[in-house]
C-alpha cells in the first residue's frame, strides 16, 4: 500500500493506492472522499460495542468506523478530515504508542489498535483532554486544525508547554502535567486556558489554529433571539 | 527577539526566540506553546491603558512572556486563518488595526490611539495602535497579506487594512460620491491615504466574513 498526503497544510487529503487485494484501511465514519468502485466498504463497531462506545463517549470519535478492503491491485481511496487543516501520517512499530487528542483520529491500517486511556482526574479537569491511545503496527493518520507543528522534546527542547486547545498528539516517553499559567490574576484574565507541560523524550504535534477561536469569533455575529414579551 | 513565521500563508505560526531575560508582549490567548523556562505575567498596564485597549477592540489585558535562565521560545498564532508579518520599528513607525496586533518586543510602546471622530465614525472597528521605539511588532491578517507601496494617494476599505507606516496621512470617509451611494455600494467606510509609505492589506474582511457566516447560525440568547 502506498499513501500520499497532498494539499497540506490547508486542505490535506490522503490518497491510498493499494498494491494487493485484501489490503485494508479503517477510517473514521464520513472520512471517505472517493474510492474505486470495486473497493469493498464495511461499517462496523471496531472492537465491539463496548470499546466503540467508550471511544465515542471519551475519545470524541464516532461510534462507527468503516473498513475499506481492496479487491485488486492499483485501487485508490481518498480520505479527508471534516475541517480545513493538515493531515499527518505515523508509521507505528511495536512498542510505540501515540496519544491523540479527541477528534484527531482519521484513519489507520488494521494492525493499529485504538483505545481510550483514562487520563484520571488530571484529564478530567483539563477541559476535555481525553486521549485516544494508538499502538500496534501499521499506519496511523490524524488531522490537525490549521498547520501541524512538531516539537521534539528531549532533543531539541528539554521540555515544552502547549496550550490544550492546540495540542493534537504526542508519543510515548512523554509525561505531562496539566497546569494553568501565571498567578491567580492570569487564571481569569490572561485568556490562556489550561496548558500541558511535557517532559521526557518524544514528539509533540501541535496545531496552529483551534476551532474554538473561530467559534468565539463567530458567536457575536449570530442573530439574537427576540424577547418573548 | 528573533521571529520566524512558519506555515505561511494561511496557517501561519510565529516562532519567537528569546534570549535569557528577554520578553515579548502578546495579545491574550495568542500563545500556542513555549519552552518551560518561559514565564507568563498578565498585565493591564494601568486601568486607563487597559480601558483604552478595550475601546480599541483588544482585550483589556496583555501577557508578557519572559525567558528565565536561558534561551526561550514562544509560539503565537492569531485566532483566524491567515498570514503574519514582522514589522521593524525604529527608523519607521507603524500604525495598525487593533485586531491585527499579535505580539511585540517590550522595547516598543504599542499605544491605542484615540480614534476620536475618525475611530467612532469608522464603525468597522478602526481603532488603531501606534508603535513607538525600537523593536519589532508581529501582526496577523485574516487571509493573505498584500504589501502595497502608496505614492500619492490610495483608497482602502477599512476592513481590509492591517498596518501602515506612520509617514502616511489618512482620513476615514465614505467610498462613493454621497453617503447613500456609499452605503448602497457595500463598500462602507474607506481610508483615504496620502503621502508615501507601505500599507499591508489583508485579502479578507473579518466582519464581512462574520456577517456572511454568522447570519446562518442559530440565534443566540440576547
Amino acid at each position: 500500500m502506498r499513501n500520499e498526503i497532498r494539499h497540506n497544510p490547508d486542505f490535506g487529503v490522503i490518497q491510498v493506492t493499494f498494491d494487493q487485494p485484501g489490503e485494508q484501511v479503517v477510517t473514521e465514519a464520513g472520512a471517505m472522499v472517493a474510492r474505486d468502485n470495486a473497493i469493498q466498504m464495511q461499517t462496523n463497531l471496531q472492537g465491539g460495542l463496548g470499546a466503540a462506545l467508550k471511544r465515542k463517549m471519551l475519545g470524541g470519535e464516532s461510534l462507527f468506523q468503516n473498513t475499506f478492503t481492496a479487491t485488486a491491485p492499483g485501487q485508490t481511496l481518498w480520505i479527508a478530515p471534516a475541517p480545513e487543516g493538515s493531515v499527518q501520517v505515523i508509521e507505528l512499530q511495536p512498542g510505540m504508542e501515540i496519544f491523540l487528542q479527541s477528534g484527531a483520529y482519521l484513519a489507520s491500517t488494521p494492525g493499529v489498535q485504538l483505545d481510550t486511556k483514562w487520563q484520571g482526574a488530571k484529564g478530567f479537569f483539563a477541559g476535555g483532554l481525553f486521549l485516544l491511545r494508538a499502538h500496534g503496527q501499521g499506519l496511523l493518520w490524524f488531522a490537525t486544525y490549521g498547520g501541524c507543528h512538531t516539537v521534539d522534546v528531549g532533543q531539541q527542547y528539554p521540555g515544552y508547554i502547549c496550550d490544550n486547545t492546540h495540542l493534537v498528539a504526542f508519543s510515548q516517553g512523554l509525561n505531562y502535567q496539566v497546569q494553568r499559567l501565571g498567578g491567580m490574576k492570569s487564571l481569569f484574565l490572561s485568556g490562556e486556558g489550561v496548558v500541558c507541560s511535557f517532559q521526557g523524550q518524544g514528539r509533540l504535534w501541535v496545531q496552529t489554529r483551534n476551532p474554538s477561536s473561530l467559534a468565539n469569533f463567530l458567536h457575536p455575529f449570530r442573530p439574537v433571539k427576540s424577547n418573548r414579551s | 527577539m528573533q521571529t520566524n513565521i512558519l506555515y505561511r500563508p494561511s496557517q501561519s505560526l510565529a516562532q519567537v526566540w528569546l534570549q535569557p531575560g528577554e520578553s515579548v508582549m502578546a495579545e491574550t490567548g495568542a500563545m500556542v506553546g513555549m519552552t518551560p523556562n518561559v514565564t507568563m505575567q498578565t498585565q493591564a498596564g494601568g486601568v486607563g491603558k487597559g480601558l483604552m485597549r478595550l475601546l480599541g477592540g483588544e482585550s483589556f489585558f496583555r501577557n508578557t512572556f519572559t525567558a528565565q535562565g536561558g534561551n526561550g521560545e514562544v509560539l503565537f498564532a492569531p485566532p483566524l486563518c491567515g498570514d503574519m508579518a514582522v514589522l521593524e520599528c525604529g527608523m519607521q513607525q507603524w500604525v495598525m488595526q487593533s485586531s491585527a496586533f499579535v505580539a511585540s518586543s517590550p522595547t516598543i510602546e504599542v499605544q491605542t490611539q484615540r480614534g476620536g471622530f475618525k475611530g467612532l465614525f469608522s464603525g468597522a472597528g478602526l481603532f488603531t495602535l501606534a508603535t513607538q521605539g525600537q523593536g519589532q511588532v508581529i501582526v496577523g491578517a485574516f487571509g493573505a497579506l498584500e504589501q502595497v507601496n502608496v505614492d500619492g494617494s490610495m483608497i482602502i476599505d477599512t476592513g481590509h487594512l492591517v498596518a501602515w507606516q506612520s509617514t502616511l496621512q489618512y482620513t476615514v470617509g465614505k467610498s462613493g460620491g454621497g453617503w447613500i451611494a456609499s452605503f448602497l455600494s457595500g463598500e462602507g467606510l474607506v481610508c483615504h491615504f496620502q503621502g508615501q509609505g507601505v500599507v499591508y492589506l489583508q485579502s479578507r474582511n473579518a466582519s464581512e466574513y462574520g456577517q456572511a457566516v454568522g447570519a446562518m447560525l442559530p440565534a443566540r440568547e440576547a
